[in-house]
């Protein structure tokens, strides 16, 4: 009972201790240092890679962009399956017609007349 | 030079108005990113980083609320998003300690001295700030804005953007979560 007591009385002790705390300070020239930061900031924003990523790492660009590239994957996703089939038909039957055309165009036009006969 | 003058200044891009809201709010900022982050060096860098903030987006300051308020915020914000990717780093780190690789992240941080504590309550201080860091974020803020700024519960509930009651709610299970760490603490050491 005691025991407990004790650590009653310790824990409201601990509780108490920031009573009365008093403010803590930064180390002195903390504006000579921010707008050190400034500083270095515009220095990077200045060079074109540095325009580049500060424009694009801008939450509303950055959100716009991957819309962009979103609404492009879907309207490929929603477009491809549809025409792919019909289009590799038509493709292949058309190559395959192309092809035999040749074929026989290049067959055709051999000079048969004046083939020298042994 | 009143707040609002001065906050004027700034958006017209006035350096000596940005000295002198510096000048003004910095160890009020310094001090609230310093009980939370606990970490004097990160709490510098924490205050640095707000005052850049408030150089950049002074512009969308409407005064709706006061501005040590939207100071606040910022600076709870900030100190939140450190402590967390610091903990994030934390696990990754113990993460590639089990696999073999060399860590840091895995030593334990020292114990934390307020420089405003006095003497006497210095350890007692400590344990209680080992304590602080283990509660949950809105708690915390909330218990450390009410108890090492000595703000109201109102003025808690402004930069937390909620109730009163809410603040009350939050400190109640604050205090009783301290209470009860600290009694299983001293209840492991006997």
């Amino acid at each position: 009972m005691k025991h407990n007591d004790e650590i009653e009385k310790k824990v409201e002790e601990v509780l108490s201790s920031l009573d009365g705390i008093k403010r803590a300070q930064p180390q002195p020239w903390l504006f000579s240092r921010i707008k050190a930061r400034l500083g270095r900031e515009q220095a990077e924003e200045q060079t074109v890679w540095g325009a580049l990523g500060s424009f694009l790492s801008k939450p509303a660009v950055a959100i716009a962009s991957l819309c962009v590239i979103l609404l492009f994957n879907g309207i490929l996703l929603f477009n491809q399956p549809a025409e792919t089939p019909a289009t590799i038909i038509a493709a292949q039957s058309e190559q395959s017609g192309s092809d035999s055309e040749s074929y026989i165009a290049s067959s055709s036009s051999f000079d048969f007349e004046n083939l020298v006969q042994p | 030079m009143d707040e609002w003058t001065l906050i004027e200044q700034l958006k017209k891009g006035d350096e000596a108005a940005f000295r002198t809201i510096v000048d003004t709010w910095q160890d009020m900022v310094y001090n609230a990113a310093l009980g939370i982050v606990q970490n004097a060096e990160d709490a510098e860098d924490i205050a640095q980083e707000v005052f850049v903030q408030v150089y950049h987006s002074v512009g969308s300051f409407k005064g709706d609320s006061k501005f040590s308020t939207w100071l606040y915020r910022i600076a709870v914000t900030k100190s939140l998003d450190h402590v967390r990717r610091k903990r994030r780093k934390k696990r990754f780190g113990f993460v590639r300690s089990l696999f073999g690789e060399d860590s840091e992240m895995t030593i334990d941080a020292p114990d934390f001295h307020h420089p405003g504590v006095s003497m006497e309550q210095k350890e007692n201080a400590a344990r209680l700030f080992n304590a602080i860091n283990l509660l949950p974020e809105n708690q915390r803020v909330a218990f450390t804005l009410h108890k090492l700024e000595g703000l109201s519960y109102q003025e808690v509930s402004d930069i937390m953007k909620t109730t009163v009651s809410s603040v009350e709610s939050l400190m109640h299970r604050a205090k009783s979560n301290l209470q009860k760490k600290l009694e299983d603490y001293y209840k492991d050491k006997t």
